[in-house]
C-alpha cells in the first residue's frame, strides 16, 4: 500500500510542474498592460515604467518564471497587483471560505444523489426509477448561475428568509457555525449543491442497478441471504466508484463555484478570481489558479488512494 | 427523514425571525461599487468612489470641498489650511497657514512637518516614506508643485514649477497620513493598512480586504459640526449592480451606490429612496481633430449635437440624468452663457450636414470607440446604440470598436494618433470634471497631447491655450471663475465635444437613513445621518 | 462534469448491421425522439433564422423596452433595449448552439486524433502525449475555461478557443483507452504481422472501432459545453454584446428580473431546454448503441 502511495505521489510531481508552467504562461498570454487597472487614468509614461520596475515586469519571461517558482518554494506568491496585498493570504484566505461553500455543498448533494440513485437502481424500470432519472438529468441540464439568481429573487428578495449575499453579518472572517452565519451558506450551497446531486444519482443508479442484476448477487440470493444484508454487499462493491466520483466531484465544487460565488458574492476563491481576470491582477490570477489547480491534483491522489484501499483489484490497473 | 423535516421546519423559522431581526442602531451599512475596499492608507484608490469612502472620510486635505449643500455647486473651503495666499510679487511662492489643535487619531498633533512628510510620501521617492501606491495615485493630482517647506509649526511655503493659480484645486487631492502611526507600524505602508491614522472624521476600526470596512466617528475631529452622529458605518464592495439590488432589498445593507435603473421600481415601490443631483460628470464622445477627422468641420460637430434626443435617452436611464446643455453640468458655476444651444433639432442638423455635403444617402461615416463597462460610463452600450440609431438618423453613420474597459484607458492614454485606435475619430470616455485642471485644461491644452497628456483628440488652438493660460494666472478666484465660464462658453460655442449627458450619481436608501444631503459633488458628506 | 465513466466504454465490432440496429432502437426510443426533434427544430431555425420573418435582433426602441410576454408584435416581449425577445432567443440560439457544440467538435478529432495516434503507438508517444493530457486534467473544466477565457479576454474566438482546449484532454483520455484495448486485440496483431501498414491498420481496424465509443463520449459532453459556454458570456468573458447569445442575454437582463421576472427568465430557460434535450439524446443514443442493454 505504502509504495503504491509513493508511486503515485510521484508521478503527481511532473503534473505539478506541469500546472505550475501552464498557470505562469496563461497570464503571459494575456493581452492588454496589467498595470492599468492600478494607475489613475491619467498617470504619465514615467509613472508606469516606474511601477513596471517595482512589479518586475520588465524582466524577460524565463527570469520572471524562475523568480516566481523561486519565491513559490518560500511561500511567497508575491503581492496583488491592484491591492498591494501578498497574494498567498488572499489566495488561502479565499479558498478556506470556498471549501467551506463546496464542502456544505457536497454534504447536501451526496446524501441526497446517494440516495435517490439507489432507490433508481433499486426500483429499477419503475415509475420511481424514471421520476430520479427524471431529477438527475435535471439537475445536471440546469445552468446554476441561473438558478442562483431565481433562489435569491425568491428567497432573499420576495420572503425574506435568507440574506442574499456574503459570508455572515460581520464578513468571513469571524465565521462560526451559528444559523447567523450559516443563513448565509444556504442559498449559495443549495444552488451549487445542485448538479453533483444529479452527477451522484445517476451514478449510483447505474452502479446499484448494475450489481444488483449480477449473478453473484442473485447467488447471495439464491444462498438464503436477507434483502438488508444483500444491500450491505452492493454497498461495499459500488463503494469504491462512488468515492472517486464524489471526490472528482468535490474538487468540481471547489472550481465549479466561480459563477455561484459572483451572484452570491461570497469572498471566495472564485469572487477573487473574477475580480483578478476584470482587473487583469496577474500575480492573483496565477497565485488562485495554481492553489485550486494543486488543489484538485491532491484530491485527485487521495481518491485515487482511496479507492486502492477499498478495492485492491484497482492497484493492478 | 422525519428529522429532516422537522430540521428544515426549523431552519425556516429560524430564517424568517433572524431576516427581520434589528441591526444595532446607528450603523449604516453602505454597498459600493467597488470590487475592493479603497487603499486605506491615505491617498485612496478606486477612482472617485475611493475618495469618497476613505478619503474624505478617514483623512483630511489642506483645502476640502465645500459637501453641505444640495442646492449649489460645491466650491473650495479651508480644511486642514485655514488660509493660503501667492505672494504678491513672486507669482510662485504660496503661503499656507495651518489650523491649531488638530490631532491625528492616533493622538498626534498636526503640523506643516507633517505636511511635508506626507508630501514626500508621494513625490520623493527616495525618501523613507515613499509609497509608490499612493504615489501613484497621488502624484499627478499635483503637477504644479516643485517644492515645499515647512516655516514653523503652523505656516507651510509651496513653490511651484510656474505661477497656477488652480494649486488650491490640486492640493484638494492629497490627505494626510500619520506619520506616528507609520512609525509605531514599523515605518511598513502594509501594516497602516490595517490600522492607519488621519484626521478626518472617521476612523478606520475593522477591515476586511475585499468585504468590508468598519468606520467609527472620530469624537475628537476638529469641525464639531462634522462628527458623525452615527455608531458606525460600514462600507461593504458589491461590485455586481443586481448583487446590490438584492443586499438593499432583503436588508443586508441600508444604502446602494449606483442602483441599475431597472431595479429602480422594485426599490421606491418597496418604500426605498432614490437619491441622486447633479455633479461635475459628463458622457461625451470625444472626437479626434487630426488631419482628416471629419469632426474638423464645425458644422458637422454642432449637427452631431443637434441630432440627439436626449430626453428619450432618458427613459433609458429611468430618468436618471441631466441633458447636456454644454460640457459642464447647467448648474455648474463655470457654465457661462454659451450661444449655442445643445438641442434636439434633426431638422437643423440635416441642413447643417448638407452644407457640409452630407445626407442620410450619402452618409458620413465615422468610427468610434466604446466599451461595455467603465468606471462612471453608465450604461454605455445601450446609450451608445442610441446615439448610433439617432445620428443615422441625420446622416452620420456610425461604425462601433469595441474593447474592454482597461484596453479602452490604454488607447486614450495613447491618443488618436496612435496606431492601435485603427483610425477611430471619437472616443466615448466620461469625464471627472471637479475642477479647472480635469474639467477643461486636461482635455484640449496644446501641451498636454496624448501619449504626453490626456488631450485625447490632438486639438491646439491658440485662443483656448490663451485661455487656458489666464486660468493658471488669474489669482483672484472671483476673476478665475469669469475665465473659466468664457473658457467653457468657447468648449461649447464651438462644439468641441459630443456633448450628451450628465450622471446624477443616484443612492437607493433605506428609509431608515435621515439627515442626507447629496452635494453636486463627487465626495458626500457622511457626518450627519442618521438612522431611524 | 458527467458522470460517465470513458472506460465503460462499449469496444465492438461496427457493421452495417449494428448501425442499423442503433437506428431502430433509436426509433423506438419515444423521449429520444422528442429530444432529437427539438434539437432538430432548434438548429433549423437558428440556420434559417433570416427567412423566418423575425423581427431585427439587433434594433431596438427605447421606447418599447421590456415589454412583457405576449405583447402584439412582440409575441415573447422586448429585453432592456427594446429588441424583440423572439428573435434575439433564436438569433441567440444560433450563437449558443454554435458556440456550445463547435467547441466538441473540434475537441473530438483533435482529441480523437492524439489518443488513437498515442493508444496505437505506445511507447515514448504515448507518454508525451498523455502526461500532456494528466497536466490539463490537473485543472477542474470550469476553471480551466474560465482562467483561458479570462486570461484571453472576451470575444466569440477566444471563448472557442478556451473551451475547445477544456474538452481535448477527456476526448483524448478515453481514445487512447479505447485504442490501447482494440490494440491489444487478436485480429489487430494479425493484421499487423501480415505486413500491413500502420495507417492502414489504425484506418481500416482501429477507426470502425474506436469511433463510436468516442462519439458517444462526445455528446455526453455537448450540454456541458454549452452550459460552460453560456456561462462564460454570463460572466462576460464569452460573448460580446450585442450579440444575441443565452448567457449574455441572461446577463443582461438580471437587472430586468425586478421589473418583468418572466422575460429575464427565458434565456435560462432556454438553456435549460436545450441542455435537458442534450442530455436525453446523448443517452438515448449510449443506450441505443450500446450492446449490452
Amino acid at each position: 500500500m505504502f509504495s503504491y502511495f509513493l508511486r503515485r505521489v510521484i508521478l503527481m510531481l511532473p503534473v505539478a510542474f506541469g500546472v505550475s508552467v501552464i498557470c505562469f504562461l496563461l497570464v503571459q498570454i494575456a493581452p492588454g498592460d496589467p498595470l492599468t487597472a492600478i494607475m489613475p487614468v491619467d498617470a504619465t509614461a514615467d509613472e508606469q515604467a516606474a511601477m513596471r520596475a517595482i512589479y518586475g515586469l520588465d524582466k524577460p519571461l524565463p527570469i520572471q518564471y524562475a523568480i516566481w517558482i523561486g519565491n513559490l518554494a518560500h511561500g511567497d506568491m508575491g503581492k496583488s497587483i491592484a491591492t498591494g496585498r501578498p497574494v498567498a493570504g488572499e489566495v488561502f484566505g479565499a479558498v478556506n471560505n470556498s471549501l467551506l461553500l463546496a464542502f456544505s455543498a457536497a454534504v447536501i448533494a451526496f446524501p441526497i444523489g446517494i440516495f435517490l440513485g439507489f432507490l433508481a437502481g433499486y426500483f429499477r424500470d419503475t415509475w420511481i426509477d424514471r421520476v430520479v432519472t427524471a431529477i438527475s438529468i435535471a439537475g445536471v441540464s440546469v445552468p446554476n448561475y441561473w438558478l442562483g439568481i431565481v433562489l435569491v429573487i425568491i428567497f432573499s428578495v420576495n420572503l425574506g428568509w435568507l440574506p442574499s449575499m456574503g459570508a455572515g453579518p460581520g464578513g468571513s472572517q469571524d465565521w462560526s457555525w451559528d444559523w447567523l452565519h450559516m443563513r448565509h451558506l444556504v442559498l449559495p450551497a443549495v444552488t451549487l449543491a445542485v448538479v453533483p446531486i444529479g452527477i451522484v444519482a445517476r451514478t449510483v443508479r447505474a452502479l446499484a442497478g448494475d450489481l444488483l442484476t449480477q449473478d453473484f448477487v442473485l447467488a447471495l440470493y439464491a444462498k438464503g441471504m436477507s434483502r438488508g444484508d444483500v444491500l450491505r454487499h452492493v454497498a461495499r462493491n459500488a463503494a469504491a466508484t462512488a468515492l472517486s466520483v464524489m471526490g472528482l466531484q468535490l474538487g468540481y465544487l471547489l472550481g465549479g463555484s466561480i459563477l455561484i460565488e459572483t451572484v452570491f458574492n461570497w469572498p471566495g476563491s472564485g469572487f477573487l478570481l473574477s475580480n483578478a481576470i476584470f482587473q487583469r491582477d496577474l500575480p492573483l490570477l496565477q497565485g488562485t489558479i495554481l492553489v485550486l489547480a494543486l488543489f484538485f491534483v491532491a484530491m485527485n491522489l487521495i481518491v485515487d488512494v482511496a479507492q486502492a484501499a477499498i478495492d485492491p483489484r484497482i492497484k493492478r490497473s | 427523514m422525519k428529522h429532516l423535516t422537522k430540521g428544515f421546519a426549523a431552519l425556516v423559522v429560524a430564517a424568517s425571525l433572524c431576516a427581520t431581526g434589528a441591526v444595532a442602531q446607528g450603523t449604516l451599512r453602505i454597498g459600493m461599487t467597488a470590487s475592493d475596499i479603497p487603499l486605506t492608507t491615505g491617498q485612496t484608490d478606486q477612482g472617485g468612489e475611493g475618495m469618497r469612502f476613505m478619503g474624505y472620510t478617514v483623512y483630511d486635505s489642506l483645502i476640502e470641498w465645500d459637501l453641505t449643500s444640495a442646492d449649489k455647486p460645491s466650491v473650495l473651503i479651508p480644511g486642514l489650511a485655514t488660509e493660503w495666499a501667492v505672494d504678491a510679487d513672486d507669482k510662485t511662492k504660496w503661503t499656507f497657514k495651518l489650523r491649531d489643535g488638530v490631532t491625528f487619531h492616533d493622538g498626534s498633533p498636526f503640523t506643516a512637518a507633517d505636511v511635508v512628510w506626507n508630501l514626500d510620501k508621494l513625490l520623493d521617492d527616495t525618501s523613507e516614506q515613499y509609497d509608490s501606491r499612493q504615489s501613484a495615485q497621488g502624484k499627478s493630482r499635483i503637477p504644479a508643485v516643485a517644492s515645499y517647506s515647512a516655516i514653523d509649526d503652523h505656516t507651510l511655503e509651496i513653490i511651484t514649477k510656474e505661477p497656477d493659480a488652480t494649486l488650491p484645486y490640486q492640493l484638494a487631492w492629497i490627505l494626510m497620513s500619520s506619520k506616528a502611526n507609520w512609525e509605531a507600524n514599523d515605518k511598513s505602508w502594509e501594516k497602516v493598512a490595517m490600522s492607519p491614522s488621519g484626521t478626518g472624521p472617521w476612523k478606520l476600526d475593522t477591515f476586511v480586504p475585499r468585504e468590508r470596512a468598519e468606520l467609527t466617528p472620530n469624537e475628537a475631529y476638529w469641525d464639531e459640526t462634522r462628527v458623525p452622529q452615527l455608531d458606525k458605518m460600514v462600507l461593504i464592495p458589491l461590485p455586481e449592480p443586481n448583487a446590490r439590488a438584492a443586499a438593499l432589498l432583503s436588508g443586508q445593507v441600508d444604502w446602494i451606490e449606483a442602483p441599475a435603473p431597472d431595479t429602480i421600481p422594485a426599490m421606491t415601490g418597496n418604500g426605498f429612496v432614490i437619491s441622486s443631483n447633479a455633479y461635475p460628470h459628463n458622457w461625451t464622445w470625444h472626437l479626434s481633430r487630426l488631419e482628416g477627422s471629419p469632426w474638423n468641420d464645425i458644422r458637422v460637430r454642432k449637427a452631431a449635437n443637434l441630432a440627439i434626443d436626449r430626453d428619450g435617452m432618458s427613459a433609458l436611464l429611468g430618468g436618471l440624468m441631466v441633458p447636456a446643455k454644454g460640457f459642464l453640468p447647467p448648474s455648474s458655476q463655470w457654465f457661462g452663457k454659451p450661444t449655442f444651444d445643445v438641442r434636439y433639432d434633426p431638422e437643423e442638423a440635416k441642413k447643417l450636414l448638407a452644407e457640409a455635403g452630407y445626407s442620410v444617402d450619402n452618409p458620413l461615416k465615422v468610427k468610434a470607440l466604446i466599451s461595455p463597462s467603465g468606471s462612471g460610463q453608465m450604461l454605455p452600450l445601450p446609450m451608445n446604440e442610441y446615439i448610433q440609431q439617432s445620428l443615422a438618423e441625420v446622416g452620420i453613420e456610425v461604425e462601433f470598436m469595441v474593447v474592454e474597459w482597461n484596453q479602452m484607458i490604454n488607447l486614450w492614454r495613447a491618443g488618436a494618433a496612435d496606431p492601435a485606435v485603427e483610425g477611430a475619430e471619437s472616443i466615448n470616455f466620461t469625464y471627472f470634471i471637479q475642477d479647472p485642471f480635469t474639467g477643461l485644461i486636461r482635455h484640449l491644452s496644446c501641451d498636454l497631447i496624448a501619449p504626453n497628456g490626456t488631450n485625447w483628440g490632438h486639438y491646439c488652438d491658440p485662443e483656448m491655450q490663451a485661455l487656458f493660460d489666464k486660468i493658471k494666472t488669474t489669482f483672484d478666484p472671483e476673476a478665475q471663475d469669469a475665465v473659466m465660464r468664457e473658457t467653457h462658453e468657447k468648449f461649447v460655442n464651438d462644439a468641441l465635444f459630443l456633448m450628451v449627458t450628465h450622471d446624477v450619481a443616484p443612492r437607493a436608501l433605506s428609509p431608515k437613513v435621515k439627515g442626507f444631503v447629496q452635494a453636486q459633488n463627487w465626495y458626500q458628506n457622511f457626518s450627519s445621518i442618521t438612522m431611524e | 462534469m458527467t458522470a460517465i465513466d470513458p472506460l465503460d466504454m462499449p469496444v465492438t465490432e461496427a457493421g452495417k448491421g449494428y448501425w442499423s440496429g442503433v437506428g431502430a432502437r433509436l426509433i423506438r426510443d419515444p423521449l429520444t425522439l422528442i429530444c432529437m426533434s427539438v434539437i432538430a427544430l432548434l438548429i433549423l431555425s437558428a440556420i434559417f433564422a433570416p427567412w423566418l420573418g423575425l423581427g431585427d435582433p439587433y434594433k431596438g426602441s427605447m421606447i418599447a423596452r421590456l415589454k412583457p410576454i405576449g405583447t402584439p408584435g412582440h409575441i415573447l416581449g422586448t429585453d432592456e433595449q427594446g429588441r424583440d425577445m423572439l428573435a434575439r432567443l433564436i438569433y441567440g440560439g444560433r450563437l449558443t448552439l454554435f458556440i456550445g457544440l463547435t467547441p466538441v467538435v473540434l475537441a473530438f478529432f483533435i482529441g480523437g486524433t492524439l489518443g488513437i495516434v498515442a493508444g496505437y503507438a505506445g511507447g515514448w508517444v504515448n507518454t508525451l502525449i498523455m502526461r500532456t493530457v494528466d497536466v490539463f486534467f490537473a485543472f477542474p473544466s470550469v476553471l480551466l475555461a474560465i482562467a483561458i477565457s479570462g486570461a484571453l479576454g472576451a470575444g466569440i474566438v477566444n471563448s472557442l478557443v478556451s473551451l475547445t482546449i477544456v474538452f481535448i484532454p477527456p476526448l483524448t483520455r478515453v481514445a487512447e483507452a479505447v485504442t490501447s484495448g482494440v490494440r491489444a486485440l487478436d485480429y489487430i496483431d494479425a493484421a499487423r504481422a501480415s505486413g500491413a501498414s500502420a495507417l492502414t491498420v489504425i484506418r481500416v481496424h482501429v477507426i470502425g472501432n474506436v469511433l463510436s465509443p468516442i462519439f458517444v463520449y462526445a455528446t455526453s459532453l455537448t450540454s456541458v459545453c454549452m452550459i460552460l459556454a453560456a456561462g462564460l458570456s454570463f460572466l462576460g468573458i464569452g460573448v460580446r454584446p450585442p450579440e444575441p447569445e443565452w448567457g449574455l442575454m441572461l446577463n443582461t437582463l438580471r437587472s430586468a428580473i425586478y421589473v418583468n421576472p418572466w422575460l429575464s427568465a427565458l434565456p435560462g430557460l432556454m438553456i435549460f431546454i436545450t441542455s435537458l434535450c442534450l442530455n436525453l439524446l446523448s443517452d438515448g443514443v449510449r443506450s441505443a448503441m450500446n450492446v449490452r442493454d
